[in-house]
């Protein structure tokens, strides 16, 4: 059982949402504030109705309405906002779960609606409100009801619901005595009946040996002599109050340590691993994981994503992340671009540049997509040199300022072009002509002349220039960066950039191959008045 | 497997239920199985306990309304009414009525709002299967397409109570894939809840002839022998309680307990204390306002749907006595009451009356109370 769409409405940042899901993973990207983490704790609540690890039914605020909503209802008190969640199942496969009770009022869904609503049984009440409008200055929260129901209109509980939710996330939701609300949730739901049965049973035995033990007999003896202000009795005993009582009294340990001991990055390996172990052949799991990559090292991280990977194929997971690796690890196809609340897919990638990113997992794919705008250039010295340009021509701004990133791509040019076509990013390729037009031209043939796009430039010098200088018994490569600067500047300004003193260009050419960084650093920190290519400027118009 | 449609006609103490039970432990699937009374649901609940030891998690006992009220009214709900329906009304009389004159006015159906709905927006009883009805037809089937696909085996027990738009429905599921087997006996319609217009020819029971008439393009079985054998009465019983219904095949009866005393019996209304402290019978009368022995346990003829004694002592209706002794018409729910009573006893059914040497009725022995004999 899959999860194929989630409708939000007013639910925090979310005036209204829908979220088509894929039936594996699902990777939610997006800037901070975009909404990443709303939408899987919108999704975690419908299904369990646990908000931050508590049940939302004892905690409805204001500030889970979207602010919007708030201020359309304050200005407007006589129609009552409300929010909603639904879940929309796979066709077909839970027809108890089907009924039109969703959005779109369609027949042939199944799923779950959560809802917080006004109780119209205090109309009443409420209309005593209303004669004073001005007065309502929040939102009457007190008379507002939570509303979990199938699509069907059958109410529910999180017992009833075909699909376990298990939120992974670096938040500590914690019962009082330390254990973990999750940890215990998802083995929980890994226990059948009878496992849950002998469980609450050995607890139950365990308060009594507790209780028959002498000192807690002559204890309680104690205190019972000690209240002289009630007639009734003191004693001390173990919890049992609750039907799960166990569940707040127990621990669970790894190797001896209290899980909320170990540490985060481990908790979240861990919680992951339990939930993705969950065998329960009659309900799925879904499995929602906030950022992994917060907590974890590269080498866990990357233990993690393989484990996420390999092997669950009937499991669903939504991970919302900012990690370029990890997005590019579990592929690029299941990305979820979120922005101004709104989604993209960038799911027609050719296969070819799927599993380039996948294999090669280290490039910024994230960058490319989280940015306003993006220059595109071979290596850490291009990157500098393209920033001090930008720099220069907009009064000592950094382009990250204006939300343009310069990212370094290597070899891999046309991999991030294709991805920026898909999403109709504005990009420029800031590249060497290496001596051969041609050559470039043919290489971006598909986004120059006729195939030009509005949102790609390709920025190149258009002049090749030669000379005899050998290294290393070879010619020396005139059309690369650094002969290009030493062009547009002279070798004196050069020469005080990099506190040289070299005599002739060649030596400088020379010195400038051998030790491309350190010159672009020097380029970057200097304050001398510099000028650069014409490409370069181009490439930062 | 080929779907199922069958309507088994079950003679009193034919062991229905158990059989109901026994066809669900077959499957594997999951099945539903309804019943007209709460009382009922009860029973068949009971009954899994003492056969199965627990109800397996393929099974679902409801009663017909909250089946109703869950699967038919609630899914598709917005095609009448979006407003949230609180529940259901119970209804004695017909619903909806607009003014009470001479001649009463009720809501048109178009009045959804009053039609349909008490003012606490509940639904009323005897509308739930109107509003299914019409609900499925709006929505193009997708009710029953979808009650359908949750359950593959719909089992409807005491399906002689349905009436009205219910058989409609019934109708409906014969054409579902969903295998629908329903169980009943005509004899015992005790019920009369339905003052809908619609199927007025075959209430008091007559699914059989609603299945005859109206589902003639839908193949259903009607299997009449299968369950007309009675584990409760004996051959007298069988033979006294089938003088009710001439059309209906005498059921067979498997009740041969050695025992003295029985068969049906006229009591002298002075020899009724005496009698019951030697044979112990259930008391059965129609109503409360009958006087009983209270020193005797005793039950109004309804009440005792369902269930089996020893022996029964009826304390009969001038109606009643004129159909024993001058084979004069009994209809509608007084007869069926009247058969339901009978149909109690393993034994012996006693009939209070103050009879004469002249009274000569076939089947019926006089007793009398011969002093010294207790």
């Amino acid at each position: 059982m899959k999860i194929k769409k989630v409708y939000i409405e007013n639910f925090k940042s979310f005036k209204k949402l829908e979220l088509d899901l894929d039936g594996g993973i699902n990777i939610l990207v997006g800037n901070n504030e975009a909404g990443k983490s709303t939408i899987l704790e919108a999704i975690h609540l419908a299904l369990t109705g646990l908000l931050n690890g508590k049940y939302l039914k004892n905690d409805l605020t204001e500030y889970l309405f979207n602010a919007k909503c708030i201020q359309g209802y304050l200005a407007n008190p006589e129609t009552l906002p409300y929010v909603l969640t639904e879940i929309f199942f796979e066709d077909a496969k839970y027809p108890l779960f089907e009924g039109n009770l969703n959005y779109e009022k369609k027949d042939k869904e199944s799923g779950i609606s959560f809802k917080i609503a006004f109780d119209e049984k205090y109309q009443n009440e409420y209309n005593e409100l209303l004669k004073d409008k001005d007065n309502i200055k929040t939102l009457p929260i007190e008379y507002y009801e939570i509303y979990w129901s199938s699509f069907a209109r059958d109410s529910i509980t999180s017992r009833s619901i075909p699909i376990k939710s298990a939120f992974i996330d670096s938040s500590s939701n914690r019962f009082q005595n330390g254990s973990d609300v999750y940890l215990s949730r998802i083995i929980r739901e890994n226990l059948d009946e009878n496992d849950l049965v002998k469980i609450s049973q050995a607890h139950r035995k365990m308060r009594d040996v507790f209780m028959e033990d002498d000192s807690i007999q002559i204890i309680n003896e104690k205190v019972k002599t000690h209240s002289t202000l009630t007639a009734k009795e003191l004693a001390l005993s173990v919890e049992l109050v609750s039907k799960n009582a166990w569940e707040s009294s127990l621990m669970t340990y790894f190797d001896d340590i209290p899980f909320h001991y170990i540490g985060k990055g481990e908790q979240c390996i861990i919680k992951t691993d339990l939930a993705l172990s969950h065998k329960k052949s009659k309900e799925s799991n879904l499995l929602l994981i906030e950022e992994p990559e917060n907590h974890l090292s590269h080498t866990k991280l990357n233990a993690l994503i393989n484990k996420i990977k390999t092997g669950n194929e009937d499991k669903q997971i939504i991970i919302s992340t900012h990690s370029s690796f990890v997005a590019n690890k579990l592929g690029l196809e299941h990305l979820i671009f979120l922005h101004d609340k709104q989604t993209t897919r960038l799911n027609k990638l050719s296969s070819d540049t799927q599993k380039f990113f996948e294999k090669i997992a280290g490039y910024d794919t994230l960058r490319l997509i989280l940015c306003k705008k993006a220059i595109l250039v071979e290596g850490d010295s291009d990157e500098l040199v393209v920033q001090k340009a930008y720099m220069l021509q907009n009064s000592g701004k950094l382009p990250i300022e204006d939300e343009i990133d310069v990212i370094s791509v290597g070899v891999a040019f046309k991999r991030f072009l294709e991805i920026a076509e898909k999403i109709n990013k504005e990009v420029v390729v800031v590249t060497d002509n290496d001596g051969d037009i041609n050559a470039v031209n043919k290489k971006y043939e598909n986004y120059i002349g006729t195939n030009e796009k509005t949102n790609i430039k390709i920025c190149f010098d258009e002049t090749v220039d030669t000379d005899t200088l050998m290294i290393d018994g070879k010619p020396y490569n005139n059309n690369t960066l650094e002969p290009k600067i030493l062009k547009a500047n002279s070798l004196d300004t050069l020469n005080t950039i990099f506190g040289t003193s070299y005599a002739t260009e060649s030596d400088l050419k020379k010195y400038m191959k051998n030790n491309k960084t350190e010159c672009a650093l020097k380029i970057f920190d200097t304050e001398e008045k510099m000028a650069f290519p014409d490409y370069i400027l181009e490439a930062i118009k | 497997m080929p779907k199922i449609n069958k309507l088994i006609i079950a003679a009193a103490g034919a062991g229905k239920t158990t059989y109901l039970i026994n066809e669900a432990l077959k499957q594997d699937k999951e099945v539903l199985i309804t019943t007209y009374t709460e009382a009922n649901e009860g029973e068949i609940k009971k009954k899994f306990l003492e056969i199965n030891g627990f109800i397996p998690k393929n099974v679902t006992i409801q009663t017909w309304f909250s089946m109703l009220l869950q699967h038919g009214v609630k899914p598709y709900q917005d095609y009448l009414t979006d407003k949230r329906i609180n529940g259901m009304l119970l209804v004695n009389e017909q619903s909806g009525l607009k003014f009470r004159g001479k001649f009463p006015v009720y809501y048109k159906e178009e009045e959804v709002d009053e039609h349909y709905f008490s003012k606490e927006y509940k639904i009323y009883s005897d509308k739930l299967s109107k509003f299914i009805f019409k609900c499925n037809e709006k929505s193009k089937d997708a009710v029953f397409d979808r009650l359908s696909r949750i359950y593959d085996y719909i089992f409807i027990d005491e399906v002689q109570d349905l009436a009205g738009y219910d058989l409609e429905l019934i109708k409906l599921l014969f054409q579902t894939d969903s295998n629908i087997v329903l169980v009943g006996d005509p004899r015992q319609t005790t019920y009369n809840t339905h003052w809908e217009k619609k199927n007025k020819q075959y209430q008091d029971g007559k699914i059989k002839e609603f299945i005859q008439g109206q589902c003639k393009k839908i193949s259903v079985e009607i299997d009449e022998i299968s369950l007309n054998c009675s584990y409760r009465n004996n051959e007298f019983i069988c033979q006294f309680s089938s003088r009710l219904f001439p059309s209906y095949t005498v059921p067979t009866s498997n009740q041969n307990d050695e025992v003295e005393h029985k068969g049906i019996f006229f009591i002298k209304e002075k020899d009724v204390d005496v009698y019951l402290t030697k044979y112990q019978p259930l008391q059965l009368r129609v109503d409360r306002r009958k006087q009983v022995n209270p020193s005797f346990s005793v039950m109004n003829f309804g009440e005792s749907k369902g269930l089996g004694f020893d022996r029964v002592l009826i304390y009969p209706t001038k109606k009643i006595l004129d159909f024993i002794l001058k084979n004069k018409n009994l209809d509608g729910t007084s007869r069926a009451k009247f058969y339901v009573a009978i149909t109690r006893a393993r034994y012996s059914v006693g009939i209070v009356y103050n009879f004469k040497d002249s009274d000569n009725v076939e089947n019926i022995e006089k007793w009398i109370y011969q002093e010294g004999t207790i």
